[in-house]
């Protein structure tokens, strides 16, 4: 980590490496045994999605988002970060969009293709997020309440919404939705990177 | 409470420690280095520099809090970081750095402090940063309630962040006697010339900025222009953000036997410190440590002979060479 591209991505995240982890592990602990809860509504969202009922999904998959802002980056994140605050407002927001996308039903792919490309790319992100996030922390040796859940911790509500997403909806509603969980997964790659390598 | 009279064992080690000053290789310090009370732990106490051209002394060796001391509200590292602390204080530290850019590090301070009491020696140093927030004065109030002190001894404008409305707010509020020393922070050796503007136009007592033994940059004009206007300097990043001693270290690096006899160094924290602290321009230096044993390690770097001008450039070659 050296050279301005560097130290300006240091400047923006203010804690350690082993400080992170502990965030993660406590926002595991605390919100205990509501993992069970939300990854069953992502894989219910995602049955909705696959059976062409986008409206019902969209719906679903709002307020997740909502806990997602609230209990991980306003409870949590912002104490660390005092960016934490707007990222949270972000997902708030995105929760916002997905209720008015579901309410107005603009942009709902309710007839989709199943063997569409975009649909294949969405399942499979899906179901990275709502089961291959969570096992990576049980193979390196995390308790099921440390798991890195869908609807509970922000990285894999993004990775999954994203699939979702592609599934859902179609259009420029879609890109539009998509920028949120997309951004989020950019400040949270560099985030891991340079808590890695400094 | 951290608030103890001196034993008389400790007045004895603080007469011994007045002998062993006069020991000590004469250096041109800003004004003569001092020697702090002796820790309670025993070792041989810590030096102390005078503030620019006030009579206050700080001794050399501080604590900075970036990313070390923002741990949120998790109890067990709050308790870790208060042990921290506790050390810093036993040896005979003195300034603490934070700002409201480190996240939770002004509330995990003001955790310790209730949690140890308020050491008479501290030197509570805070920042005012235009993305907190608020007015200058706004920003202040809220660091004090979350340091839990009533007063700070030194409030910097962080980073020259609007700089001129921050300072002509801390000046004033110095002048009300709500704060003790006022001044400015660069790092990573940026914005050099600015600072050197604002440090010959304006009434500040401190400069904060990166110096150490691979970053040397402000010796060629900051360094001079602060002795000869009679402000403090604290060098920041002195250990280069921790990859200078953890690379030295991964690799194995016997430290120099000359550096042993000559100014008792007995780690590379030593050896790194001491260089930075026997610049007679620098006030103190800030490592930061989330470790207790670190922190005995960095303060001792603080107490002792310190390395001659010729052991100084000794030890850039050293370290050039590694």
């Amino acid at each position: 980590m050296s050279g301005g591209a560097g130290y300006q991505l240091q400047q923006f995240i203010p804690f350690s490496h082993d400080v992170y982890l502990r965030l993660l592990e406590r926002i595991g602990e605390t919100y205990w045994p509501w993992h069970i809860a939300t990854l069953l509504l992502g894989v219910l969202v995602l049955l909705l999605a696959l059976r062409h009922q986008a409206r019902a999904g969209s719906m679903l998959l709002a307020p997740l988002w909502l806990v997602v802002g609230v209990a991980f980056f306003l409870r949590h994140y912002a104490e660390l970060n005092w960016a934490g605050n707007y990222i949270g407002y972000a997902f708030i927001a995105e929760a916002v969009l997905l209720l008015g996308i579901a309410l107005s039903g603009k942009g709902l792919a309710e007839t989709a293709a199943d063997k569409r490309p975009a649909v294949i790319i969405g399942l499979i992100l899906a179901l990275t997020g709502l089961v291959g996030w969570p096992f990576i922390g049980l193979l390196s040796g995390d308790s099921w309440y440390q798991a890195a859940v869908f609807g509970i911790y922000a990285d894999p509500t993004a990775i999954a919404t994203l699939g979702l997403l592609l599934i859902l909806l179609r259009g420029w509603l879609l890109w539009l939705s998509a920028i949120i969980p997309l951004l989020w997964l950019v400040v949270s790659g560099l985030t891991w990177w340079v808590l890695l390598n400094s | 409470m951290m608030r103890t009279r001196l034993s008389r064992r400790q007045s004895l080690k603080l007469l011994g420690a007045a002998v062993a000053a006069g020991l000590l290789p004469s250096l041109p310090f800003i004004g003569a280095p001092v020697l702090a009370n002796p820790s309670e732990s025993g070792n041989n106490p810590m030096l102390k520099k005078n503030l620019g051209n006030a009579d206050t002394t700080l001794p050399v060796i501080g604590m900075g809090t970036w990313r070390t001391f923002n741990v949120g509200s998790d109890p067990v590292l709050l308790d870790a970081r208060t042990q921290v602390v506790k050390a810093f204080f036993e040896h005979g530290g003195g300034l603490v750095d934070s700002s409201p850019m480190y996240g939770s590090a002004p509330d995990v301070m003001g955790y310790a402090l209730q949690k140890l009491g308020i050491p008479d020696s501290l030197f509570s140093a805070e920042k005012v940063w235009s993305p907190a927030g608020g007015s200058a004065r706004e920003q202040v109030a809220e660091l004090k309630n979350r340091w839990q002190v009533g007063r700070f001894n030194l409030v910097q404008v962080h980073n020259l962040t609007d700089w001129r409305e921050h300072l002509a707010a801390l000046q004033q509020m110095k002048a009300e006697g709500k704060l003790g020393y006022i001044g400015i922070t660069t790092s990573h050796g940026r914005r050099h010339r600015e600072l050197e503007q604002i440090m010959t136009a304006q009434n500040i007592d401190f400069i904060q900025l990166t110096y150490n033994i691979t970053h040397r940059e402000a010796e060629q004009r900051l360094l001079p222009l602060a002795q000869e206007k009679g402000i403090a300097v604290i060098a920041n990043r002195p250990f280069d953000g921790g990859s200078l001693i953890k690379g030295i270290q991964r690799r194995g690096e016997r430290l120099p036997d000359w550096a042993r006899a000559e100014c008792g160094c007995t780690t590379w924290a030593d050896f790194l410190l001491k260089f930075i602290v026997s610049h007679p321009a620098i006030t103190c230096a800030i490592p930061a440590t989330t470790q207790v044993a670190h922190m005995r390690e960095n303060m001792g770097a603080g107490s002792g002979a310190m390395p001659s001008a010729s052991g100084r450039q000794r030890m850039q070659r050293d370290v050039a060479a590694l």
